[in-house]
């Protein structure tokens, strides 16, 4: 039995004139789940929650978010869904404090908006202007904003894009404590650290097409397994090496060696060549993660693709 | 049961409205472009007037009227041009940070945002007519024989023809870079065409039919006759009409939210 289902988009198709942002994306995303929607630039992300959210009108293909329509249920889905954009910002002399309490206004069931950002962690700059806040901060009230309407389900577009380190953990923990709160979130993002942190499913978008759609591990495990880098105490002939199990490439540069395969590959590995009595150094092991998979997933889809979106 | 549901919807957007127009009012303190424009600006250029026809006393030319009798609805309508030029720098700003847009994703539509400006740049435009009106009749005496009914409604078609105007501005340009140097441009044309510079009475054709019919020429006109000449002139005020019509088709056709 699935858990219930807080958007479901089917054969979603958005073209911008000749260019095919979205073409046939299909997905489902769970009641309560931090949804991650992963993708190189241009793959048509934004598009997709875009059209989920009712900002853009889908050409072809149907949205259903708790049920009702993005374009003709319009504004019964705003009360509930909370939206964070892309490159969006406040006036510049509007002040914190007034942007959230504006924006609390215009829901029927809003948060209190002084709790709101003390739970942020943003009290302190109730009174500064939009103008004066660091990149952290902003992003924070952009988060405070998505969030006053205490909504169902929140779509927050690469919110910690231009964050230092620190402030992205702060912003994770964040988004963490909403799904405490029993939000849906969406969130797409270029960042594979971010998505296999908070994500309990992804979807891997490339060329407007949905190409993976599972959890951050079970994606992370198509990049093939790990690597192990290491330097041999006497030269190791390639054969010894395409011997031992699961080994699949071999690349030697000065005196490293490095080995690419899947299963327990170190162990393997040092245990064969321990074997033949070769000592090793300086070793460096790592197993696949996303990102290695998203590279790997989205060269291997840009090969098959042929000659581009253009129709 | 759907009279109270209806009832309880616009109390709510009563007061989303009230929330809106009082952020939007303390911004429009904060960037005080409208404001200057509109208050100040008029009130500072009528006391320049104002000075120069107490040094200059009697009439100008055969008008049978003072300096500060003939400049006072030019100031008028020059408030009300400056209010409404200056409606792109906010809107179009707005536009390009994608705070319309955002906005757009709440259950308020963004035109509550675009009406709450309106709102205030009408009581500015109120207040603008006020201080003029005041200023010229009762520091520098100038003799504004009105009838109020036609004063008003010239005054009313004004702000009307100028503010859409200014939203056409809103809706053609892109970017708050370009809003600057377009306002100016467009200023500097309307205050030419009111008459600050050259008053068309006394030039020849066709400089005069232009100014006449121009949206500010017009308007200036209107006020002006209907303070002193009983009345507005038909061809004035249906000359400011048919500027309402053709801006606020251009303004609806080409606005954009995002």
């Amino acid at each position: 039995m699935n858990a219930a289902s807080a958007v479901t988009v089917e054969h979603l198709v958005k073209r911008y004139g000749h260019l095919v942002a979205v073409n046939d994306v299909s997905l489902s995303i769970h009641e309560g789940e931090i949804f991650g929607i992963i993708g190189p630039n241009g793959a048509g992300k934004t598009t997709t929650v875009e059209c989920i959210s009712g900002l853009r009108a889908p050409d072809s293909g149907s949205i259903s978010v708790y049920g009702l329509s993005p374009q003709k249920d319009r504004n019964k889905i705003r009360d509930f869904v909370g939206v964070q954009l892309q490159e969006s910002a406040l006036p510049p002399r509007l002040k914190v404090g007034e942007a959230v309490r504006l924006f609390a206004s215009f829901y029927s069931n809003p948060l209190d908006p002084d709790q709101l950002l003390e739970s942020l962690g943003i009290k302190q700059i109730v009174n500064s202007s939009f103008k004066n806040l660091s990149g952290g901060q902003k992003q924070r009230v952009s988060v405070a904003l998505a969030l006053v309407g205490n909504p169902r389900l929140a779509i927050l577009d690469e919110l910690t894009t231009g964050l230092d380190p620190e402030a992205r953990r702060e912003i994770w923990s964040l988004i963490e404590r909403m799904k405490d709160r029993g939000v849906t979130v969406i969130l797409v993002t270029h960042f594979m650290d971010e998505a296999e942190r908070l994500c309990d499913r992804l979807a891997l978008i490339s060329h407007g097409t949905v190409i993976e759609l599972d959890t951050p591990e079970a994606i992370a495990a198509k990049a093939g397994g790990s690597r192990v880098r290491f330097v041999p105490s006497q030269p190791v002939d390639e054969q010894t090496l395409r011997a031992i199990p699961g080994v699949t490439e071999i690349e030697r540069k000065e005196k490293y060696v490095t080995v690419t395969g899947s299963g327990d590959l170190a162990g393997a590995l040092m245990n064969a060549l321990a074997a033949i009595g070769v000592r090793v150094s300086d070793v460096e092991a790592r197993t696949g993660n996303l990102e290695d998979a998203f590279i790997k997933l989205t060269k291997d889809d840009a090969s098959s693709f042929g000659k581009g979106v253009q129709i | 049961m759907t009279g109270s549901r209806l009832e309880w919807m616009s109390r709510r957007s009563r007061a989303q409205f009230a929330e809106l127009l009082k952020v939007q009012s303390k911004l429009a303190l904060r960037e005080p472009y409208a404001l200057f424009g509109g208050l100040a600006l008029p009130a500072v250029l009528l006391a320049v007037f104002g000075f120069i026809g107490q040094a200059n006393p009697g009439n100008v030319g055969s008008t049978g009227l003072t300096i500060i009798d003939v400049w006072t609805p030019t100031i008028l309508v020059l408030s009300i041009i400056f209010i409404s030029v200056s409606l792109p720098n906010t809107l179009v700003r707005d536009r390009e940070i994608g705070w319309l847009r955002r906005v757009s994703t709440t259950p308020l539509h963004p035109s509550r945002l675009l009406a709450a400006q309106l709102v205030i740049d009408l009581i500015l435009a109120a207040a603008a007519v006020l201080i003029v009106i005041l200023e010229g009749a009762l520091v520098f005496g100038a003799s504004l024989h009105m009838q109020i009914l036609p004063f008003a409604v010239s005054l009313l078609l004004s702000i009307v023809e100028l503010f859409s105007f200014g939203l056409v501005l809103v809706a053609l340009v892109p970017t708050q870079a370009v809003a600057q140097p377009v306002a100016g441009v467009a200023t500097f044309g309307l205050m030419f065409l009111s008459g600050l510079w050259v008053n068309p009475a006394q030039v020849g054709d066709p400089l005069q039919t232009i100014m006449y019919y121009s949206p500010s020429g017009a308007a200036v006109r209107a006020v002006l006759d209907s303070a002193f000449n009983g009345g507005p002139s038909y061809a004035a005020l249906l000359t400011m009409a048919v500027y309402t019509v053709i801006f606020g088709f251009i303004a609806i056709r080409y606005f954009r939210w995002e």
